[in-house]
């Protein structure tokens, strides 16, 4: 079966631990994570912790990393262990690098089947392991299809149609070349795809609400030192979270939490870590400030209110233009002091729990397109926004050979590519689908 | 009077294109063999259009010379008008079609029958099959003969238990007057197989003469083209002419106004036909929209002014045919020789075949050609060619042949058949092929000669053949890596073909990447590629421009074999695997799957089904 390819998957649970862990298996799994870290992963020890950096598109982590040999790991394969910080930001982030190197999105029990085939299972779990791919394709069933059967799916299916016909029309041309029809032209081909991009994109402008709605929004608190950060975090999560001290030569710079609301679930990172009198810019350097900045999907910046703005309220400011952010000026049960006023800013009073429903309030309505919620229309599952950006990717090589006069039977195949990766969340995959197309829409033979 | 025979080890049952190719494969591999036929007269023949290739027929035809069969050599020698089909679009889709002399067809198929050592050929109808224990032991015919044999191939076509039909008029024939079998369909179901019934048809024959070519547009052939067969040293004919008409708002009235006569629409034909090759009224009913259709007048052969209506099968009684026939430009005064009909015949359910085309439940049974629910001369021959080699590799105890869906057209078709199934006449599209870049029409020798020399069909000549452009592509390849510098010659060169000239070096390799370079040119230009012949260049060519994709799908195939490896367990029972879905159990006891891949293109498995199979038998160690 698949033996071969290697996969991986978020092994802990997501949610607030102090870690997470991301595991490969599969014969390529050092080779992956070759990929993205300065590390030689071909003179690594078996069983041996390696502190390393890991390179993601967003961010560079601090992590460990370990290798296990075959046939002396979990799945009795060659396996790859990666331990990063807790918290979904950067987990995600760093499966999402290992699968853009390569590694292939493990079907949920798929770790396990491995463990068995590779017989480091007892036998008499086999009923156990059947029960278990047979759940998630029960699972997959009412997650992938039947949650979704109402819009998302008849949309898929209707991009997957259009492009059936549009390859039925190269196919016609390249099988019956001597029929009296009229051929397609590169043309209408061209406004074929055209559209099915554009369809697949819009599917894909909304996994970023879809996401939000499966693994929580993700708020940053930014501020300078005493600005109230934590007592903002402890608010709106509605408890004294312990504070973690910062211990020399942790990483540990960040606390994360979450609290619930309306149904969504808010993931709060304050950086609470930091409190010593430095600015954050310069306790975290720029990149990983920049970092959290871009992976956060709003940004509450805390200003004192008993103060005026300072060097340091100026150098956040510059941080975090772009995103979606709301000020918040803190502490007015003290004297009002602060000298800028905001588009999108709340004054509240963090120590004692003041307007702390309506920030919760102004930061849903902000970031949570409510237009998209009610359409029903998210896709919030990994494997579809992976099968709709490889779908896009082959119809924008289609596209450009098209430009390229590149002949059609060539174009054909990047369309079928396209058109099977549809299929993954379809169900439609055979090419029978697209001969009876043929026949259903030409008319043909001698 | 009982007869019996024990002159030998397998005996073939008919002769067209199936039969022919299955006969020969057999004799050719040493293997003592009997021919049985309905009519001596109907050896090779061609039944209904005088043209043999097409998109996807063509590589058939190619496949099977390159393995050693006999129909492109034939064709090529009775060729009258060749054509590459598909010039315009990428080579991948570069389809050869002929038009063929009909009655040279015959007479040379019959002769390369007639002169082959091993080969006996006999008029006689088989009308029942022996077998005991699972296991064929002989053939008897309808005047008492028996045939002791270890082997039968059923290559039947549409014989079994035809009939023809014109308008009311039906008859129990076989096609073109021959006549048809009668009790083979009982045996057949005797042995456990499940019968369907297909139907074709084919068009009127008009006398040349009586058409009015003047206005009619022309179409020859292309010269300097590739043959069919690799062996094929002289340039085929190119001597005929076909003509192009088309059916216009009165012919459609016609039919329209006669429509209740016709047996399709009157319930008189019940069996199933084939999308792809409607009869004229099928089309105009189906397409009301389409003002006209285009119809070809192609010659049957060089000794008959037959000429052939292609485009107008019918089932319409005669009046209506001549009626409609005199609406059409150029056949205002056309006089049928033949009439249009339309014929059904039995069939079997492919299903009940393992990949090796062998009957599941009888050792030493298999089936080739119409019989499997194919339609087309090519299907047919590519069919009867496996099943021969299969039925003498049986007899001699040797592993089976199964070509798989990356190697070969054929291998798509039998897969196709065999897991899959059909319930209409199975035409070959190129659409059918997931590897189609790989599947070309110039690369077939490249991609089954060595098969065919292991199986015994490919003699030392092409061998021979095979080896020059096989070391010349290796040849040739090394000078892909030389770096060209700018020169007058080649930037001459590059802007005549319309490409931007050199400013700094390029490699060989480079410069055929480009859209309008050819290795041929190159050659030309730059001197390189020395002593390589056409056909190498040709090769080199397509292969290095097309890289990036062949990479492309190399990728798939490679991930394909993985689960091709994975052999399941013959005659298993997989109703007792409780993971699996109903569907499942009763799609795999059906098609009973030879291995993992061919599991997983069965139409009712699921991936979950494939991961459920994949744990049950790893852990009973059945794989």
């Amino acid at each position: 079966m698949e033996k071969n390819k290697t996969i991986c998957a978020i092994s802990t649970p997501i949610g607030n631990g102090g870690i997470s862990i991301v595991r490969l298996s599969g014969n390529k799994s050092r080779k992956i994570l070759q990929k993205i870290t300065p590390l030689d992963t071909e003179k690594m020890e078996a069983r041996k912790m390696y502190l390393t950096k890991i390179h993601t598109k967003n961010f560079d982590e601090q992590a460990l990393v370990v290798w296990f040999k075959e046939p002396y790991s979990y799945t009795g394969e060659e396996m790859v262990e990666i331990q990063c910080h807790g918290g979904i930001i950067i987990a995600n982030g760093i499966l999402n690098e290992l699968l853009a190197k390569g590694a292939t999105l493990a079907e949920s029990g798929e770790f396990s089947k491995r463990a068995f085939i590779n017989g480091k299972m007892s036998l008499d779990s086999a009923e156990g392991v059947i029960d278990m791919i047979n759940a998630q394709s029960e699972e997959a069933v009412k997650a992938g299809y039947s949650l979704l059967s109402g819009k998302l799916k008849e949309r898929v299916n209707e991009i997957q149609q259009s492009l059936t016909d549009c390859q039925a029309k190269l196919e016609v041309a390249i099988d019956y070349p001597e029929e009296d029809i009229e051929y397609s032209t590169t043309q209408e081909i061209k406004g074929d795809i055209e559209t099915a991009t554009k369809k697949i994109q819009e599917l894909l402008d909304t996994a970023s609400t879809g996401r939000l709605v499966k693994n929580g929004i993700n708020v940053l608190i930014l501020g300078k030192p005493n600005a109230g950060k934590s007592s903002l975090l402890n608010a709106l999560v509605g408890y004294n979270r312990a504070i973690v001290t910062d211990i020399a030569g942790t990483t540990r710079d960040t606390v994360e939490d979450s609290y619930t609301y309306k149904n969504m679930s808010f993931n709060v990172i304050d950086t609470a870590g930091i409190r010593k009198a430095e600015s954050i810019v310069e306790q975290l350097g720029i990149e990983r400030a920049e970092q959290l900045v871009k992976n956060s999907d709003i940004i509450l910046v805390v200003l004192d209110g008993s103060r005026p703005i300072e060097e340091d309220d100026k150098k956040i400011l510059a941080l975090v233009k772009d995103k979606i952010v709301l000020y918040v000026i803190n502490k007015i049960d003290l004297p009002k002091k602060i000298n800028a006023t905001f588009d999108k800013m709340i004054e509240v009073s963090a120590l004692r729990r003041e307007k702390v429903e309506k920030l919760k309030e102004d930061i849903y309505n902000l970031v949570v397109d409510k237009n998209m919620l009610s359409g029903g229309l998210l896709i919030t599952n990994t494997r579809h926004v992976n099968a709709l950006t490889r779908a896009n990717e082959s119809l924008k090589n289609a596209l450009e050979e098209l430009a390229l006069n590149t002949p059609l039977d060539l174009v054909a195949t990047d369309i079928k590519t396209a058109w099977l990766a549809l299929g993954e969340i379809t169900g439609k995959n055979s090419n029978q689908e697209i001969i009876d197309t043929i026949f259903s829409k030409f008319c043909l033979g001698k | 009077m009982k007869i019996i025979n024990k002159d030998y080890d397998a005996v073939v049952v008919g002769a067209g294109h199936a039969g022919c190719e299955a006969a020969l494969a057999l004799a050719r591999t040493g293997i003592k063999t009997l021919m049985l036929t309905l009519s001596l007269d109907s050896i090779g023949f061609l039944a209904c259009n005088p043209s043999i290739g097409g998109t996807a027929k063509g590589q058939i035809v190619s496949e099977i010379d390159a393995l050693g069969g006999e129909m492109g050599i034939v064709a090529d020698k009775t060729a009258i008008l060749m054509r590459m089909l598909n010039m315009g679009k990428g080579p991948a889709v570069h389809s050869l079609r002929a038009q063929e002399d009909k009655i040279e067809y015959h007479n040379e198929m019959k002769s390369v029958l007639e002169n082959e050592k091993n080969l006996d050929i006999r008029q006689g109808e088989a009308t029942k099959i022996l077998h005991k224990n699972g296991e064929i032991y002989g053939i008897e015919t309808d005047l008492n003969e028996t045939y002791y044999c270890k082997a039968v191939v059923l290559c039947t076509g549409v014989y079994l238990k035809s009939q023809i039909i014109i308008g009311d008029h039906v008859e129990d024939t076989g096609p073109n007057g021959f006549k048809r079998a009668n009790k083979l369909t009982q045996s057949l179901i005797d042995c456990g197989f499940e019968i369907y019934r297909f139907k074709t048809g084919t068009p009127t024959r008009v006398h040349f003469d009586s058409i009015d070519t003047t206005e009619l547009e022309k179409q020859y052939g292309d010269e300097g083209i590739s043959p069919f067969s690799y062996k094929t040293k002289k340039q085929p004919k190119n001597v005929a002419v076909c003509y192009l008409t088309y059916t216009n708002q009165n012919t459609h009235k016609i039919i329209m106004d006669n429509l209740e006569k016709s047996p399709m629409y009157n319930g008189l034909i019940t069996g199933v036909g084939p999308r792809y090759c409607p009869s004229i009224e099928t089309k105009i009913v189906r397409f009301k929209d389409k003002e006209r259709h285009q119809l070809f007048l192609e010659p049957e052969s060089l000794h008959t002014k037959e000429t052939y209506v292609q485009g107008l099968s019918t089932s319409l009684p005669v009046d209506v045919q001549k009626e409609m026939l005199n609406s059409i430009k150029g056949l205002e005064k056309a006089k049928i020789m033949r009439d249009a009909y339309a014929i059904e015949y039995d069939c079997i359910n492919s299903l009940q075949l393992y990949p090796t085309l062998e009957y599941k439940n009888i050792k030493g049974l298999f089936c080739a050609g119409q019989i499997n629910g194919t339609s087309g001369y090519e299907e047919a021959a590519c069919q009867g060619l496996i099943a021969g080699i299969n039925a003498s590799r049986e007899i001699q105890g040797k592993s089976q042949l199964v070509l798989k869906r990356n190697e070969a057209m054929i291998g798509v078709l039998i897969d196709d058949l065999v897991t899959k199934g059909t319930d209409e006449p199975y035409r070959m599209l190129t659409s059918r092929a997931e590897y189609r870049l790989h599947l070309r029409q110039d690369n077939c020798d490249l991609r089954l000669t060595e098969i065919g020399r292991e199986y015994g069909l490919v003699d030392d000549e092409r061998w021979k053949i095979f080896l020059r452009k096989k070391n010349g592509i290796k040849k040739a390849k090394k000078e892909l890596t030389k770096i060209i510098a700018p020169s007058k010659q080649i930037n001459d060169m590059l802007e005549s073909v319309g490409e931007t000239p050199l400013y700094t070096g390029a490699s060989v390799d480079n410069l055929l990447k480009r859209a309008n370079v050819t290795a041929k040119m190159l050659q030309q230009t730059l001197g390189i590629f020395r002593e390589i012949k056409d056909d190498v260049l040709n090769e080199l060519t397509i292969e290095t421009k097309y890289e990036g994709y062949i990479q492309k799908e190399e990728k798939q195939i490679e991930e394909a074999k993985r689960q091709e490896k994975m052999l399941l367990p013959k005659n298993f029972d997989y109703s007792q695997i409780a993971g699996l879905r109903l569907e499942a159990r009763e799609k795999l006891n059906k098609v009973m799957p030879l291995n993992m891949g061919q599991a997983s293109r069965i139409s009712g498995v699921s991936p979950a089904d494939i991961s459920v199979l994949t744990v049950y038998l790893k852990s009973k160690k059945l794989i």
